[in-house]
């Protein structure tokens, strides 16, 4: 695949691999973008997880299915597809045969690894002026699809519940949202004790994806 | 417009591609960076660590992340830190310890920045560290060798205050030595290792009529030359030989005991002590009291001869028929005239002994030949009493000894008198003459009362009688052992004995040959 973001991207016709093939093809169709960043952390924790070996088995992985990437050459805040993220996790889950928990971890370690949440560390008090107000701002930062709606923050009942609307990516990418959004409130609160919970899943026949986090 | 279009996302393309190096510049500064550094949320959350930081701590960079700083550092130091850093703004070289994954202590020195938003409002923590291990190991054994170098010389000062102390009672010691010395009735001279001597003190100077200052340091030979030690050095020899109260005239008034002693450390000999111990008058008192005796024995002498004479008369009938009671009386008070006979010549023997006048007249003899002269003068004794007499002659015959033949008789005489009158009746009495390589040794052996063992040192003594000899024979001067030792001595001879009370007693006496009694007498 050509590292270069999506302004000149042109993703292969053919998959060697009919199942993950047809689904990779109807990823690589959602419309949307995500930052390199988002990508590049998924080969940091293969790396960190199974090493260079296991990063050359996702990388074969997703060049069988017709949509070769070399993680190392895509640019930090580059734009590529936003299907290649679903299209990333599903190769890495395959070829390391990772299960959900290992998703979820996924979404925890790219917020760690970020850069542009240092960006907005700035901005992490007071809580509910960053939840309101900042953190809308970090999704557009990573998507330009989607939308991230914080709905209600009650510090005293600690809990949350924030929405993701207009992208429908892959089941994948819920578990990986879990871990993300869980870390990304410990980082923010400070709690040791992190409860996540998708309420409500557009592949559950809701209209967006809802998730409680809740802390103690 | 497409032109715009076109521009603007080349414009956009230009800055994410400066937006990306910028990261890259970051995060290898970030990298690079030695000195373990992190940030920390407003809620105290760890959110960005460096290399060195994950190095410190032992955790894993996304261990790390979100982990509560509480977890690194010492929670008490830690919120006094972040207080004063709240309050400041900034805190520099902090000590602190970092407690890493695998539960180590790791001492640091911690830099904080707080870092506000543009509301003024605190939006995180930067963090700095420098591992003081190092510091800390070099401080300890800075501190510990400082601790032993404050420990020696503990022990130093110690150990001089002890030199001091011992100084100080030695110097003590040494000032109680000095009196004594100084204030010794003896005279004492000390002199070193090459026999120079070292010291003197007043009693000596006095004796020598010398000062201190004219003659320490001077070897002892050098001291000869002075007329009043010259005797003494005579004495001892250059090489200041053993001597044990020894008398030396030094004066018409003045005679010393002298003995010699050598100074000892261990087995080194560190020099030798001479004491030099007045005897003047003692000699003078001796002198007045033996001529006294001498002047009384001889003053009773007479009287006593002319006693005995006309008692001899009067048992002999020259003055007329006398009857037998008379006779008796006579007779005995004869045998007592004749015991103070004997005494007074004992006593006038002692006298000439002491006086110094005990002369006689050394001549070849036959000692063999005097022995048999005298026990055949017991002869009738030994058989009334009832005692064996053997005399055990050598193998081949004696060579002749230089003696005073009435001397070594009487010292016979004396020995066999009492061999006799201490053995019972029945008993026996050898007589024994051998030769050795350097004299002729005689051993008269009885099985008689023997001496007891507590009273055996005081045999040579003038007038002293055993107590079990005084019980078995009432007569007896107790000068007989005294004037015997003295004839032997002055031959140059031994006399000793060997005895047992109740099985008998042996002495021996000895008369060197004549080479050897010529040698000793070239000491007089």
């Amino acid at each position: 695949m050509n590292q270069e973001p999506t302004k000149d991207y042109n993703p292969p016709t053919t998959s060697s691999q009919a199942s993950l093939g047809s689904l990779a093809k109807k990823l690589m169709e959602i419309k949307g973008e995500i930052r390199g960043i988002d990508l590049k952390s998924d080969a940091d924790f293969v790396i960190k997880e199974r090493g260079k070996e296991g990063l050359n088995k996702v990388e074969e992985e997703l060049k069988e299915v017709g949509y070769p990437v070399e993680y190392e050459k895509l640019e930090t805040m580059g734009f590529y597809p936003g299907g290649l993220k679903a299209l990333s996790l599903l190769a890495i889950k395959k070829a390391l045969n990772l299960n959900d928990e290992k998703i979820k971890e996924m979404g925890s370690y790219a917020i760690k690894a970020s850069f542009i949440i240092k960006i907005f560390i700035r901005y992490f008090s007071p809580i509910s002026k960053f939840f309101f107000k900042e953190s809308p701002k970090i999704w557009n930062k990573y998507w330009t699809a989607g939308e991230f709606i914080p709905v209600e923050l009650d510090e005293k009942k600690k809990y949350a519940i924030v929405r993701v609307k207009n992208l429908n990516l892959h089941p994948i990418y819920c578990l990986y949202l879990e871990g993300y959004f869980s870390t990304f409130a410990h980082l923010v609160i400070g709690a040791e004790e992190i409860n996540i919970e998708e309420t409500k899943c557009v592949f559950r026949g809701d209209q967006y994806h809802e998730y409680l986090i809740k802390w103690k | 417009m497409e032109i715009d279009k076109n521009k603007n996302e080349d414009k956009i393309s230009i800055l994410l591609e400066d937006l990306d190096s910028l990261k890259s510049y970051i995060e290898d500064l970030f990298s690079f960076l030695p000195l373990p550094t992190c940030f920390i949320s407003p809620i105290g959350v760890i959110l960005e660590a460096n290399p060195a930081f994950e190095k410190i701590s032992g955790y894993k960079i996304d261990e790390i992340i979100g982990k509560p700083i509480e977890d690194i550092f010492a929670k008490e130091k830690t919120k006094e830190i972040f207080k004063e850093a709240e309050e400041k703004g900034s805190v520099s070289a902090r000590e602190i310890s970092v407690f890493t994954k695998e539960k180590k202590e790791i001492p640091v020195s911690l830099s904080i920045i707080a870092r506000k938003s543009k509301e003024g409002e605190i939006s995180g923590y930067f963090i700095g560290l420098f591992d003081l291990t190092n510091i800390k190991t070099y401080q300890k054994n800075l501190e510990e060798k400082t601790k032993d170098l404050q420990d020696s010389r503990s022990a130093l000062i110690n150990i001089l205050e002890d030199v001091e102390g011992a100084w100080k009672s030695a110097e003590e010691e040494k000032n109680k030595t000095l009196a004594i010395i100084t204030n010794f009735a003896d005279g004492l001279l000390v002199f070193d290792k090459e026999r120079k001597l070292s010291l003197i003190n007043p009693q000596a100077e006095d004796f020598f009529d010398v000062k201190s200052r004219d003659i320490i340091g001077r070897s002892i030979l050098e001291l000869s030359t002075f007329p009043t030690i010259e005797p003494i050095v005579r004495l001892v020899g250059g090489e200041i030989k053993g001597v044990f109260r020894k008398e030396v005239q030094i004066r018409e008034d003045l005679v010393l005991e002298v003995s010699t002693i050598p100074i000892m450390r261990e087995e080194e000999k560190l020099g030798t002590l001479i004491i030099l111990h007045d005897v003047s008058r003692e000699k003078m008192i001796e002198r007045m009291k033996t001529e006294f005796v001498s002047l009384a024995a001889h003053q009773l002498r007479t009287p006593l001869s002319a006693i005995k004479w006309t008692l001899r008369m009067l048992l002999d009938g020259d003055l007329g028929e006398i009857t037998k009671e008379q006779k008796d009386f006579i007779e005995k008070t004869y045998q007592n005239n004749e015991r103070m006979i004997s005494l007074i010549n004992d006593l006038l023997d002692i006298t000439r002994i002491e006086e110094g006048r005990y002369l006689y007249n050394p001549v070849l003899a036959d000692i063999e030949s005097i022995c048999q002269f005298v026990i055949n003068s017991y002869k009738e004794e030994l058989e009334r009493k009832k005692i064996r007499i053997e005399f055990k002659k050598p193998g081949k015959k004696l060579p002749q000894v230089r003696i005073d033949v009435e001397k070594i008789k009487l010292v016979i005489q004396n020995l066999l008198d009492n061999a006799i009158k201490y053995t019972s009746p029945g008993g026996q009495i050898i007589i024994s003459l051998k030769q050795t390589k350097k004299e002729i040794e005689f051993s008269i052996k009885d099985n008689g009362v023997g001496i007891p063992k507590d009273q055996q040192e005081r045999v040579f003594s003038k007038f002293f009688r055993c107590a079990n000899a005084i019980r078995m024979a009432t007569e007896g001067s107790g000068l007989g052992l005294f004037i015997t030792k003295n004839i032997v001595e002055a031959h140059g001879g031994k006399i000793w004995f060997e005895s047992e009370e109740n099985i008998g007693t042996t002495f021996y006496f000895t008369i060197p040959l004549e080479k050897e009694f010529e040698d000793f007498l070239k000491e007089f």
